[in-house]
């Protein structure tokens, strides 16, 4: 406000010391014929005899303006025209654009630091999704080793447990042919004992000499080996 | 030799009034050049703030381009960030100039208006009082040191110095700062209505005819010449009035 102040004194200043230094000159803008008309609508003008002063505004009349001196109108009118356009610029028009380009900047900046941020929420999703899916393959395939693990284990049991039945099922069978085969011997033992006796009965109820026992012992023998 | 008759100066470059002949309000040919250039300076900006959009386009880029040209390229460059604060003053002055510089190439006007002393001798007066008031309120009453002393001379120079800087800072550096864009331009005018004289008189002398090509090329050519300087002048006036207000205002020699 202070700026905007001094520079309105300065535009007024600059007005007054222009203005008063182009008083004087402010006949050169007046045309050949109005300086003309201004001489002879003087008293005591007579074109037979002019006087000197006469002489030397009609002279002065058709002189170039001396382009150094400036013109009253134009420097009004020049101070006027920069007055509104500074006016318009530093109240109006330059806050607008600037406060524009302002609001630009600050967009353009909040729109890349959402987009910055968007970027690292983006990648910090990817890169827990990425530990996620990492995870889960881990666990998918910790839960496939354990399986297996459980399945060879199983396997094993099963394996061991059939081993197990099968030898407990092989000790039974031993255990069972020799059982019969103990009984199969004792039985044996009883009837052979129980055909001896037979044969001894025999033997003793027909007192028979010696060949003769012999021989019916041996035929004894072979009639059990055969009928065996 | 060509019966060649070139215009007076003061049929160039002084023209009659449109309206109140003589009068202090009388409205020239140079007084609607002002007007035209102040209709076209605040109509950038009025466009250019209508609609703001996100991707200016149009009147909004060229006002946008006008303001980031000034501020950065004259404002913050003579006088750092202490400088923007004057880019209103020299957005003003730079686009004024300019329109009324340019209109030297449009066609029925061809006349910039600072081929006349009145506007330039305003706007360096203008500009005098801001760079000087900046060095009072920079420095007070210790401006005047400041301007007229030079550190480090030795004491019995500063007799020589002081009224050297005295008469280079107070009474020539207005003075320069007018004539530079006000002579320029004036010259720039002279020389294309040179060209066109010279063109136009051979054109009529029907012998010499195929002569008229060159002056007429030059006319084409100072033509986009003057462009160029109508520019260039806007811009040294803007950037030397930065200059001299950080000059006024600054801290250091």
């Amino acid at each position: 406000m202070r700026t905007f102040r001094l520079l309105l004194a300065a535009l007024l200043v600059s007005l007054v010391a222009v203005v008063g230094s182009a008083s004087a000159a402010s006949a050169s803008g007046e045309s050949e014929a109005t300086c003309l008309a201004e001489i002879a609508s003087e008293e005591h003008f007579d074109p037979e005899h002019l006087t000197e002063d006469q002489d030397k505004a009609i002279t002065a009349c058709f002189q170039a303006p001396n382009p150094m001196v400036p013109e009253k109108n134009e420097v009004i009118w020049g101070a006027f025209g920069f007055f509104v356009v500074f006016g318009a610029i530093a109240k109006f028009g330059y806050p607008q654009i600037k406060k524009a380009m302002n609001e630009r900047t600050e967009r353009i900046r909040t729109d890349l630091e959402t987009a910055d941020n968007q970027k690292a929420e983006a990648e910090r999703l990817a890169a827990e999704y990425q530990t996620k899916l990492a995870d889960a393959k881990n666990e998918s395939a910790r839960i496939v080793e354990e399986a297996r693990q459980t399945a060879d284990g199983v396997r094993r049991q099963l394996e061991a447990k059939a081993q197990a039945d099968i030898a407990e099922m092989r000790t039974q069978a031993a255990a069972d042919i020799e059982a019969a085969k103990s009984q199969a011997m004792a039985d044996l033992r009883g009837e052979v004992t129980a055909l001896a006796i037979g044969a001894a009965e025999q033997v003793v109820q027909r007192n028979l000499n010696d060949d003769t026992n012999r021989a019916l012992v041996e035929a004894y023998i072979q009639q059990v080996g055969a009928s065996n | 030799m060509f019966a060649l008759e070139f215009p007076p100066l003061s049929h160039i470059v002084d023209w009659p009034g449109l309206a109140g002949e003589g009068a202090w309000w009388e409205i020239n040919k140079v007084v609607l050049v002002y007007a035209i250039a102040a209709f076209l300076t605040i109509m950038i900006f009025v466009l250019g703030s209508r609609r703001k959009e996100l991707v200016p386009t149009g009147a909004q880029n060229l006002a946008e381009i006008t303001v980031e040209f000034v501020e950065d390229g004259i404002a913050r460059e003579t006088m750092g960030e202490a400088g923007v604060k004057y880019t209103p003053m020299l957005i003003s002055l730079f686009l004024f100039i300019f329109f009324t510089n340019i209109f030297e190439v449009i066609p029925i006007f061809q006349m910039p208006a600072s081929a006349r002393i009145a506007l330039p001798l305003v706007l360096a007066l203008f500009a005098y009082v801001v760079y000087h008031g900046a060095g009072f309120r920079a420095h007070g009453l210790g401006y005047i040191k400041h301007a007229l002393v030079p550190p480090g001379v030795p004491f019995l120079l500063l007799f020589l110095v002081v009224p050297i800087e005295f008469v280079s800072k107070f009474l020539v550096q207005p003075f320069s700062h007018t004539v530079r864009l006000f002579a320029n331009l004036l010259a720039g005018h002279i020389l294309l209505v040179t060209f066109a004289v010279l063109t136009s008189g051979l054109f009529v002398l029907k012998p010499y005819l195929p002569l008229a090509l060159l002056p007429m090329a030059g006319v084409v050519v100072f033509t986009a010449f003057e462009v160029f300087v109508s520019f260039l002048q806007a811009y040294v006036f803007t950037l030397l009035t930065g200059v001299y207000i950080n000059a006024a205002q600054s801290h250091e020699h």
